[in-house]
């Protein structure tokens, strides 16, 4: 049974029409943890906005996509907000735009868990509090109470983060979650994440330019190069034999730490000549 | 962008004294009622011109706090900050020229840092036409300037009609990177600049970044997470843990001997590909 089916998506902008996401299919079963890795530009926030129904006006979405059964494309926004807070949500890439600025963020958090449960104040504040020390906020109490601007880069993805995982939905979708994190808070806020995902059954699309931490992540990957798939297939496989020729400069330009200090580092265009793509 | 660009060697940078470029002074800068959140506690430190020094600590450990006070973008609790000799703490804003004409800042949400009503093309070359900088950059076209960073930060030439909401979240951040260096600056403040960038625009970055380093002496603070890139560009590195400096050295010492606790968590928590 698949739990998301995506056909033949593709999304244009504008009046120029452009191509941002070129025809992608791919399938997602419950439970599975799926890595989207590729060039910036390539497509992977617009493949995650379109799942989640968030795209703006000017884009034009065709082909298929299917959750739990139901179609997703040409649903009405009332109908697929719905469904965002209760079988899916998602960690944005870029914190300051997911939040709203005049709002303190324990309440933003506690908005979320009230649309999707329809209970009243008083547990909330509790529950937010405790989501917010998980996600590794030991000052969770000041963090919220205070305003997005009052707080760190890696505070604040934290708080998308208790956002979007505190209704425990079927499908989380992270865009680069842990980008402002460093290495051991990235470890534990990961570490939660495996025991949310566990807890509740659920699926993720795990987006993310770190190699390493959707190999810990993922079971599968799928690359992606100017809106399309080049590559798919278990972590495993992709990261050891990559076919593509875009996916093994990826996989080799990745190890900063094999190149000696202040040496040029390599790059894809080392290994792939980019016009090949086009 | 190669050696021999125009603009070279005209913002400032012609004192040679042992007079380090910056000199902050027992700095300290906390928020909320009574001071309740120390966002940084008692910072000394002195960046030389030409040196790479990276900040690294925790989450919430105060790194942006402390480069914004270097911009001149915050005001400290206490705490003094001097630049080229001069302190810069307390001045205003009329008076900060000398310190816009060298610094170009790199914020670390570049999406809220770009105007969103502004093309890429004026965004980027709005430095060129502050008035700190035009006497010094007379000989340049921007036009030209303006390919030239575009080009260097990976970016199409189309992308300069186009506004800040129609790119990714890497293609945006190298907007503010290609941002920062069109003015040529002598000092680079830079606030996560690649963590969004997929490894090969990363590299790509940091490669551009160490040949201005080479080529014209560049200054650069930078703040980063990632202990891999701070190995790769930066020859000193500041350890800051809430709100202090918990430990400081050259990157070659403080990455084989590590001394504080926190140090050695992160270097031993760096994720590695596991199969
Ligand atoms: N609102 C928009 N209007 C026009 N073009 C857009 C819009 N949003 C995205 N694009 C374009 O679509 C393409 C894909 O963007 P997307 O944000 O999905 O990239 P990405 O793979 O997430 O990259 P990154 O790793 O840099 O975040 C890019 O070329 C971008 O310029
Ligand atoms: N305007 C403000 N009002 C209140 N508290 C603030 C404000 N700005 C920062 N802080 C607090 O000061 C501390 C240091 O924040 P800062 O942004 O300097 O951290 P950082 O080291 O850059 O962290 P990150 O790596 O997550 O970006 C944090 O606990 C933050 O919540
Ligand atoms: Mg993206
Ligand atoms: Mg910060």
């Amino acid at each position: 049974m698949t739990l998301l089916a995506v056909r033949d998506l593709t999304v244009r902008f504008g009046r120029r029409r452009l191509v941002a996401v070129d025809s992608i299919s791919f399938d997602l079963g419950p439970r599975q943890r799926l890595g989207i890795i590729g060039e910036s530009g390539s497509g992977k926030t617009v493949t995650a906005l379109a799942l989640m129904g968030l795209l703006p006006e000017t884009a034009q979405v065709s082909g298929s996509i299917q959750l739990a059964g139901r179609e997703l494309v040409g649903l009405p926004d009332s109908a697929i907000a719905r469904l965002r807070g209760d079988l899916m949500s998602m960690v944005f890439q870029e914190p300051m735009t997911a939040l709203d600025p005049t709002m303190r963020v324990g309440r933003q958090v506690a908005e979320v868990l009230l649309l999707h449960a329809g209970r009243s104040g008083g547990p909330a504040r509790a529950q937010v509090i405790e989501m917010l020390h998980r996600v590794g906020l030991s000052d969770s109490e000041r963090v919220a109470d205070s305003y997005p601007h009052q707080l760190s880069g890696g505070q604040r993805q934290r708080c998308l983060l208790a956002m979007a995982l505190i209704n425990s939905p079927d499908l989380v979708i992270c865009d680069e979650p842990t980008t402002a994190l460093d290495v051991t808070v990235q470890a534990k806020v990961l570490r939660l994440l495996d025991e949310v995902l566990t807890a509740e059954s659920a699926a993720c699309v795990f987006i993310s330019h770190d190699l390493a931490v959707v190999s810990q992540v993922c079971s599968d990957v799928l690359v992606m190069l100017d809106g399309r798939i080049v590559e798919a297939g278990p972590v495993a496989r992709l990261f050891t034999a990559p076919e593509h020729p875009y996916t093994r400069g990826l996989v080799a330009t990745s190890r900063i730490d094999e190149v000696p200090p202040g040496a040029r580092l390599p790059t894809v265009e080392d290994f792939f000549p980019r016009e090949q793509a086009r | 962008m190669s050696a021999d660009d125009a603009g070279g060697g005209v913002l400032g940078t012609s004192e040679t004294s042992s007079e380090p470029l910056y000199r902050v002074t027992d700095l300290t800068r906390s928020f909320g009622r009574g001071g309740r959140v120390r966002a940084l506690d008692g910072v000394s430190l002195e960046v030389r011109r030409g040196q790479r020094l990276c900040i690294v600590g925790e989450s919430g450990s105060g790194k942006s706090t402390l480069i914004r006070l270097m911009a001149a973008l915050d005001r400290p609790t206490s705490g003094e900050i001097s630049f080229e000799g001069r302190s810069i703490v307390g001045m205003r804003e009329r008076e900060l020229g000398f310190l816009r004409a060298a610094v170009q800042l790199v914020f670390q949400d570049p999406r809220s840092s770009l105007n969103p009503r502004m093309t890429v093309g004026s965004i980027v070359t709005e430095p060129l036409r502050s008035a700190h900088l035009r006497s010094a950059l007379d000989a340049v076209d921007p036009r030209q300037r303006l390919t030239e960073v575009l080009r260097a930060v990976d970016l199409p030439t189309d992308a300069a009609t186009r506004y800040p909401h129609e790119f990714s979240g890497g293609q945006r951040q190298r907007i503010a990177i290609a941002r920062a260096l069109a003015p040529d600056p002598a000092v680079l403040i830079a606030d996560e600049p690649v963590s969004a960038l997929d490894v090969s625009v990363r590299a790509q970055v940091l490669n551009l970044l160490s040949d201005l380093v080479a080529a014209r002496g560049l200054t650069l603070i930078f703040v980063s997470h990632d202990l891999a890139v701070v190995r790769h560009l930066c020859d000193s590195v500041i350890v800051l843990k809430q709100g202090r400096i918990e430990e400081q050295g050259s990157a070659a010492q403080v990455f084989a001997h590590p001394r504080a606790a926190y140090t050695q968590a992160l270097l031993a928590a760096i994720p590695q590909i596991r199969l």
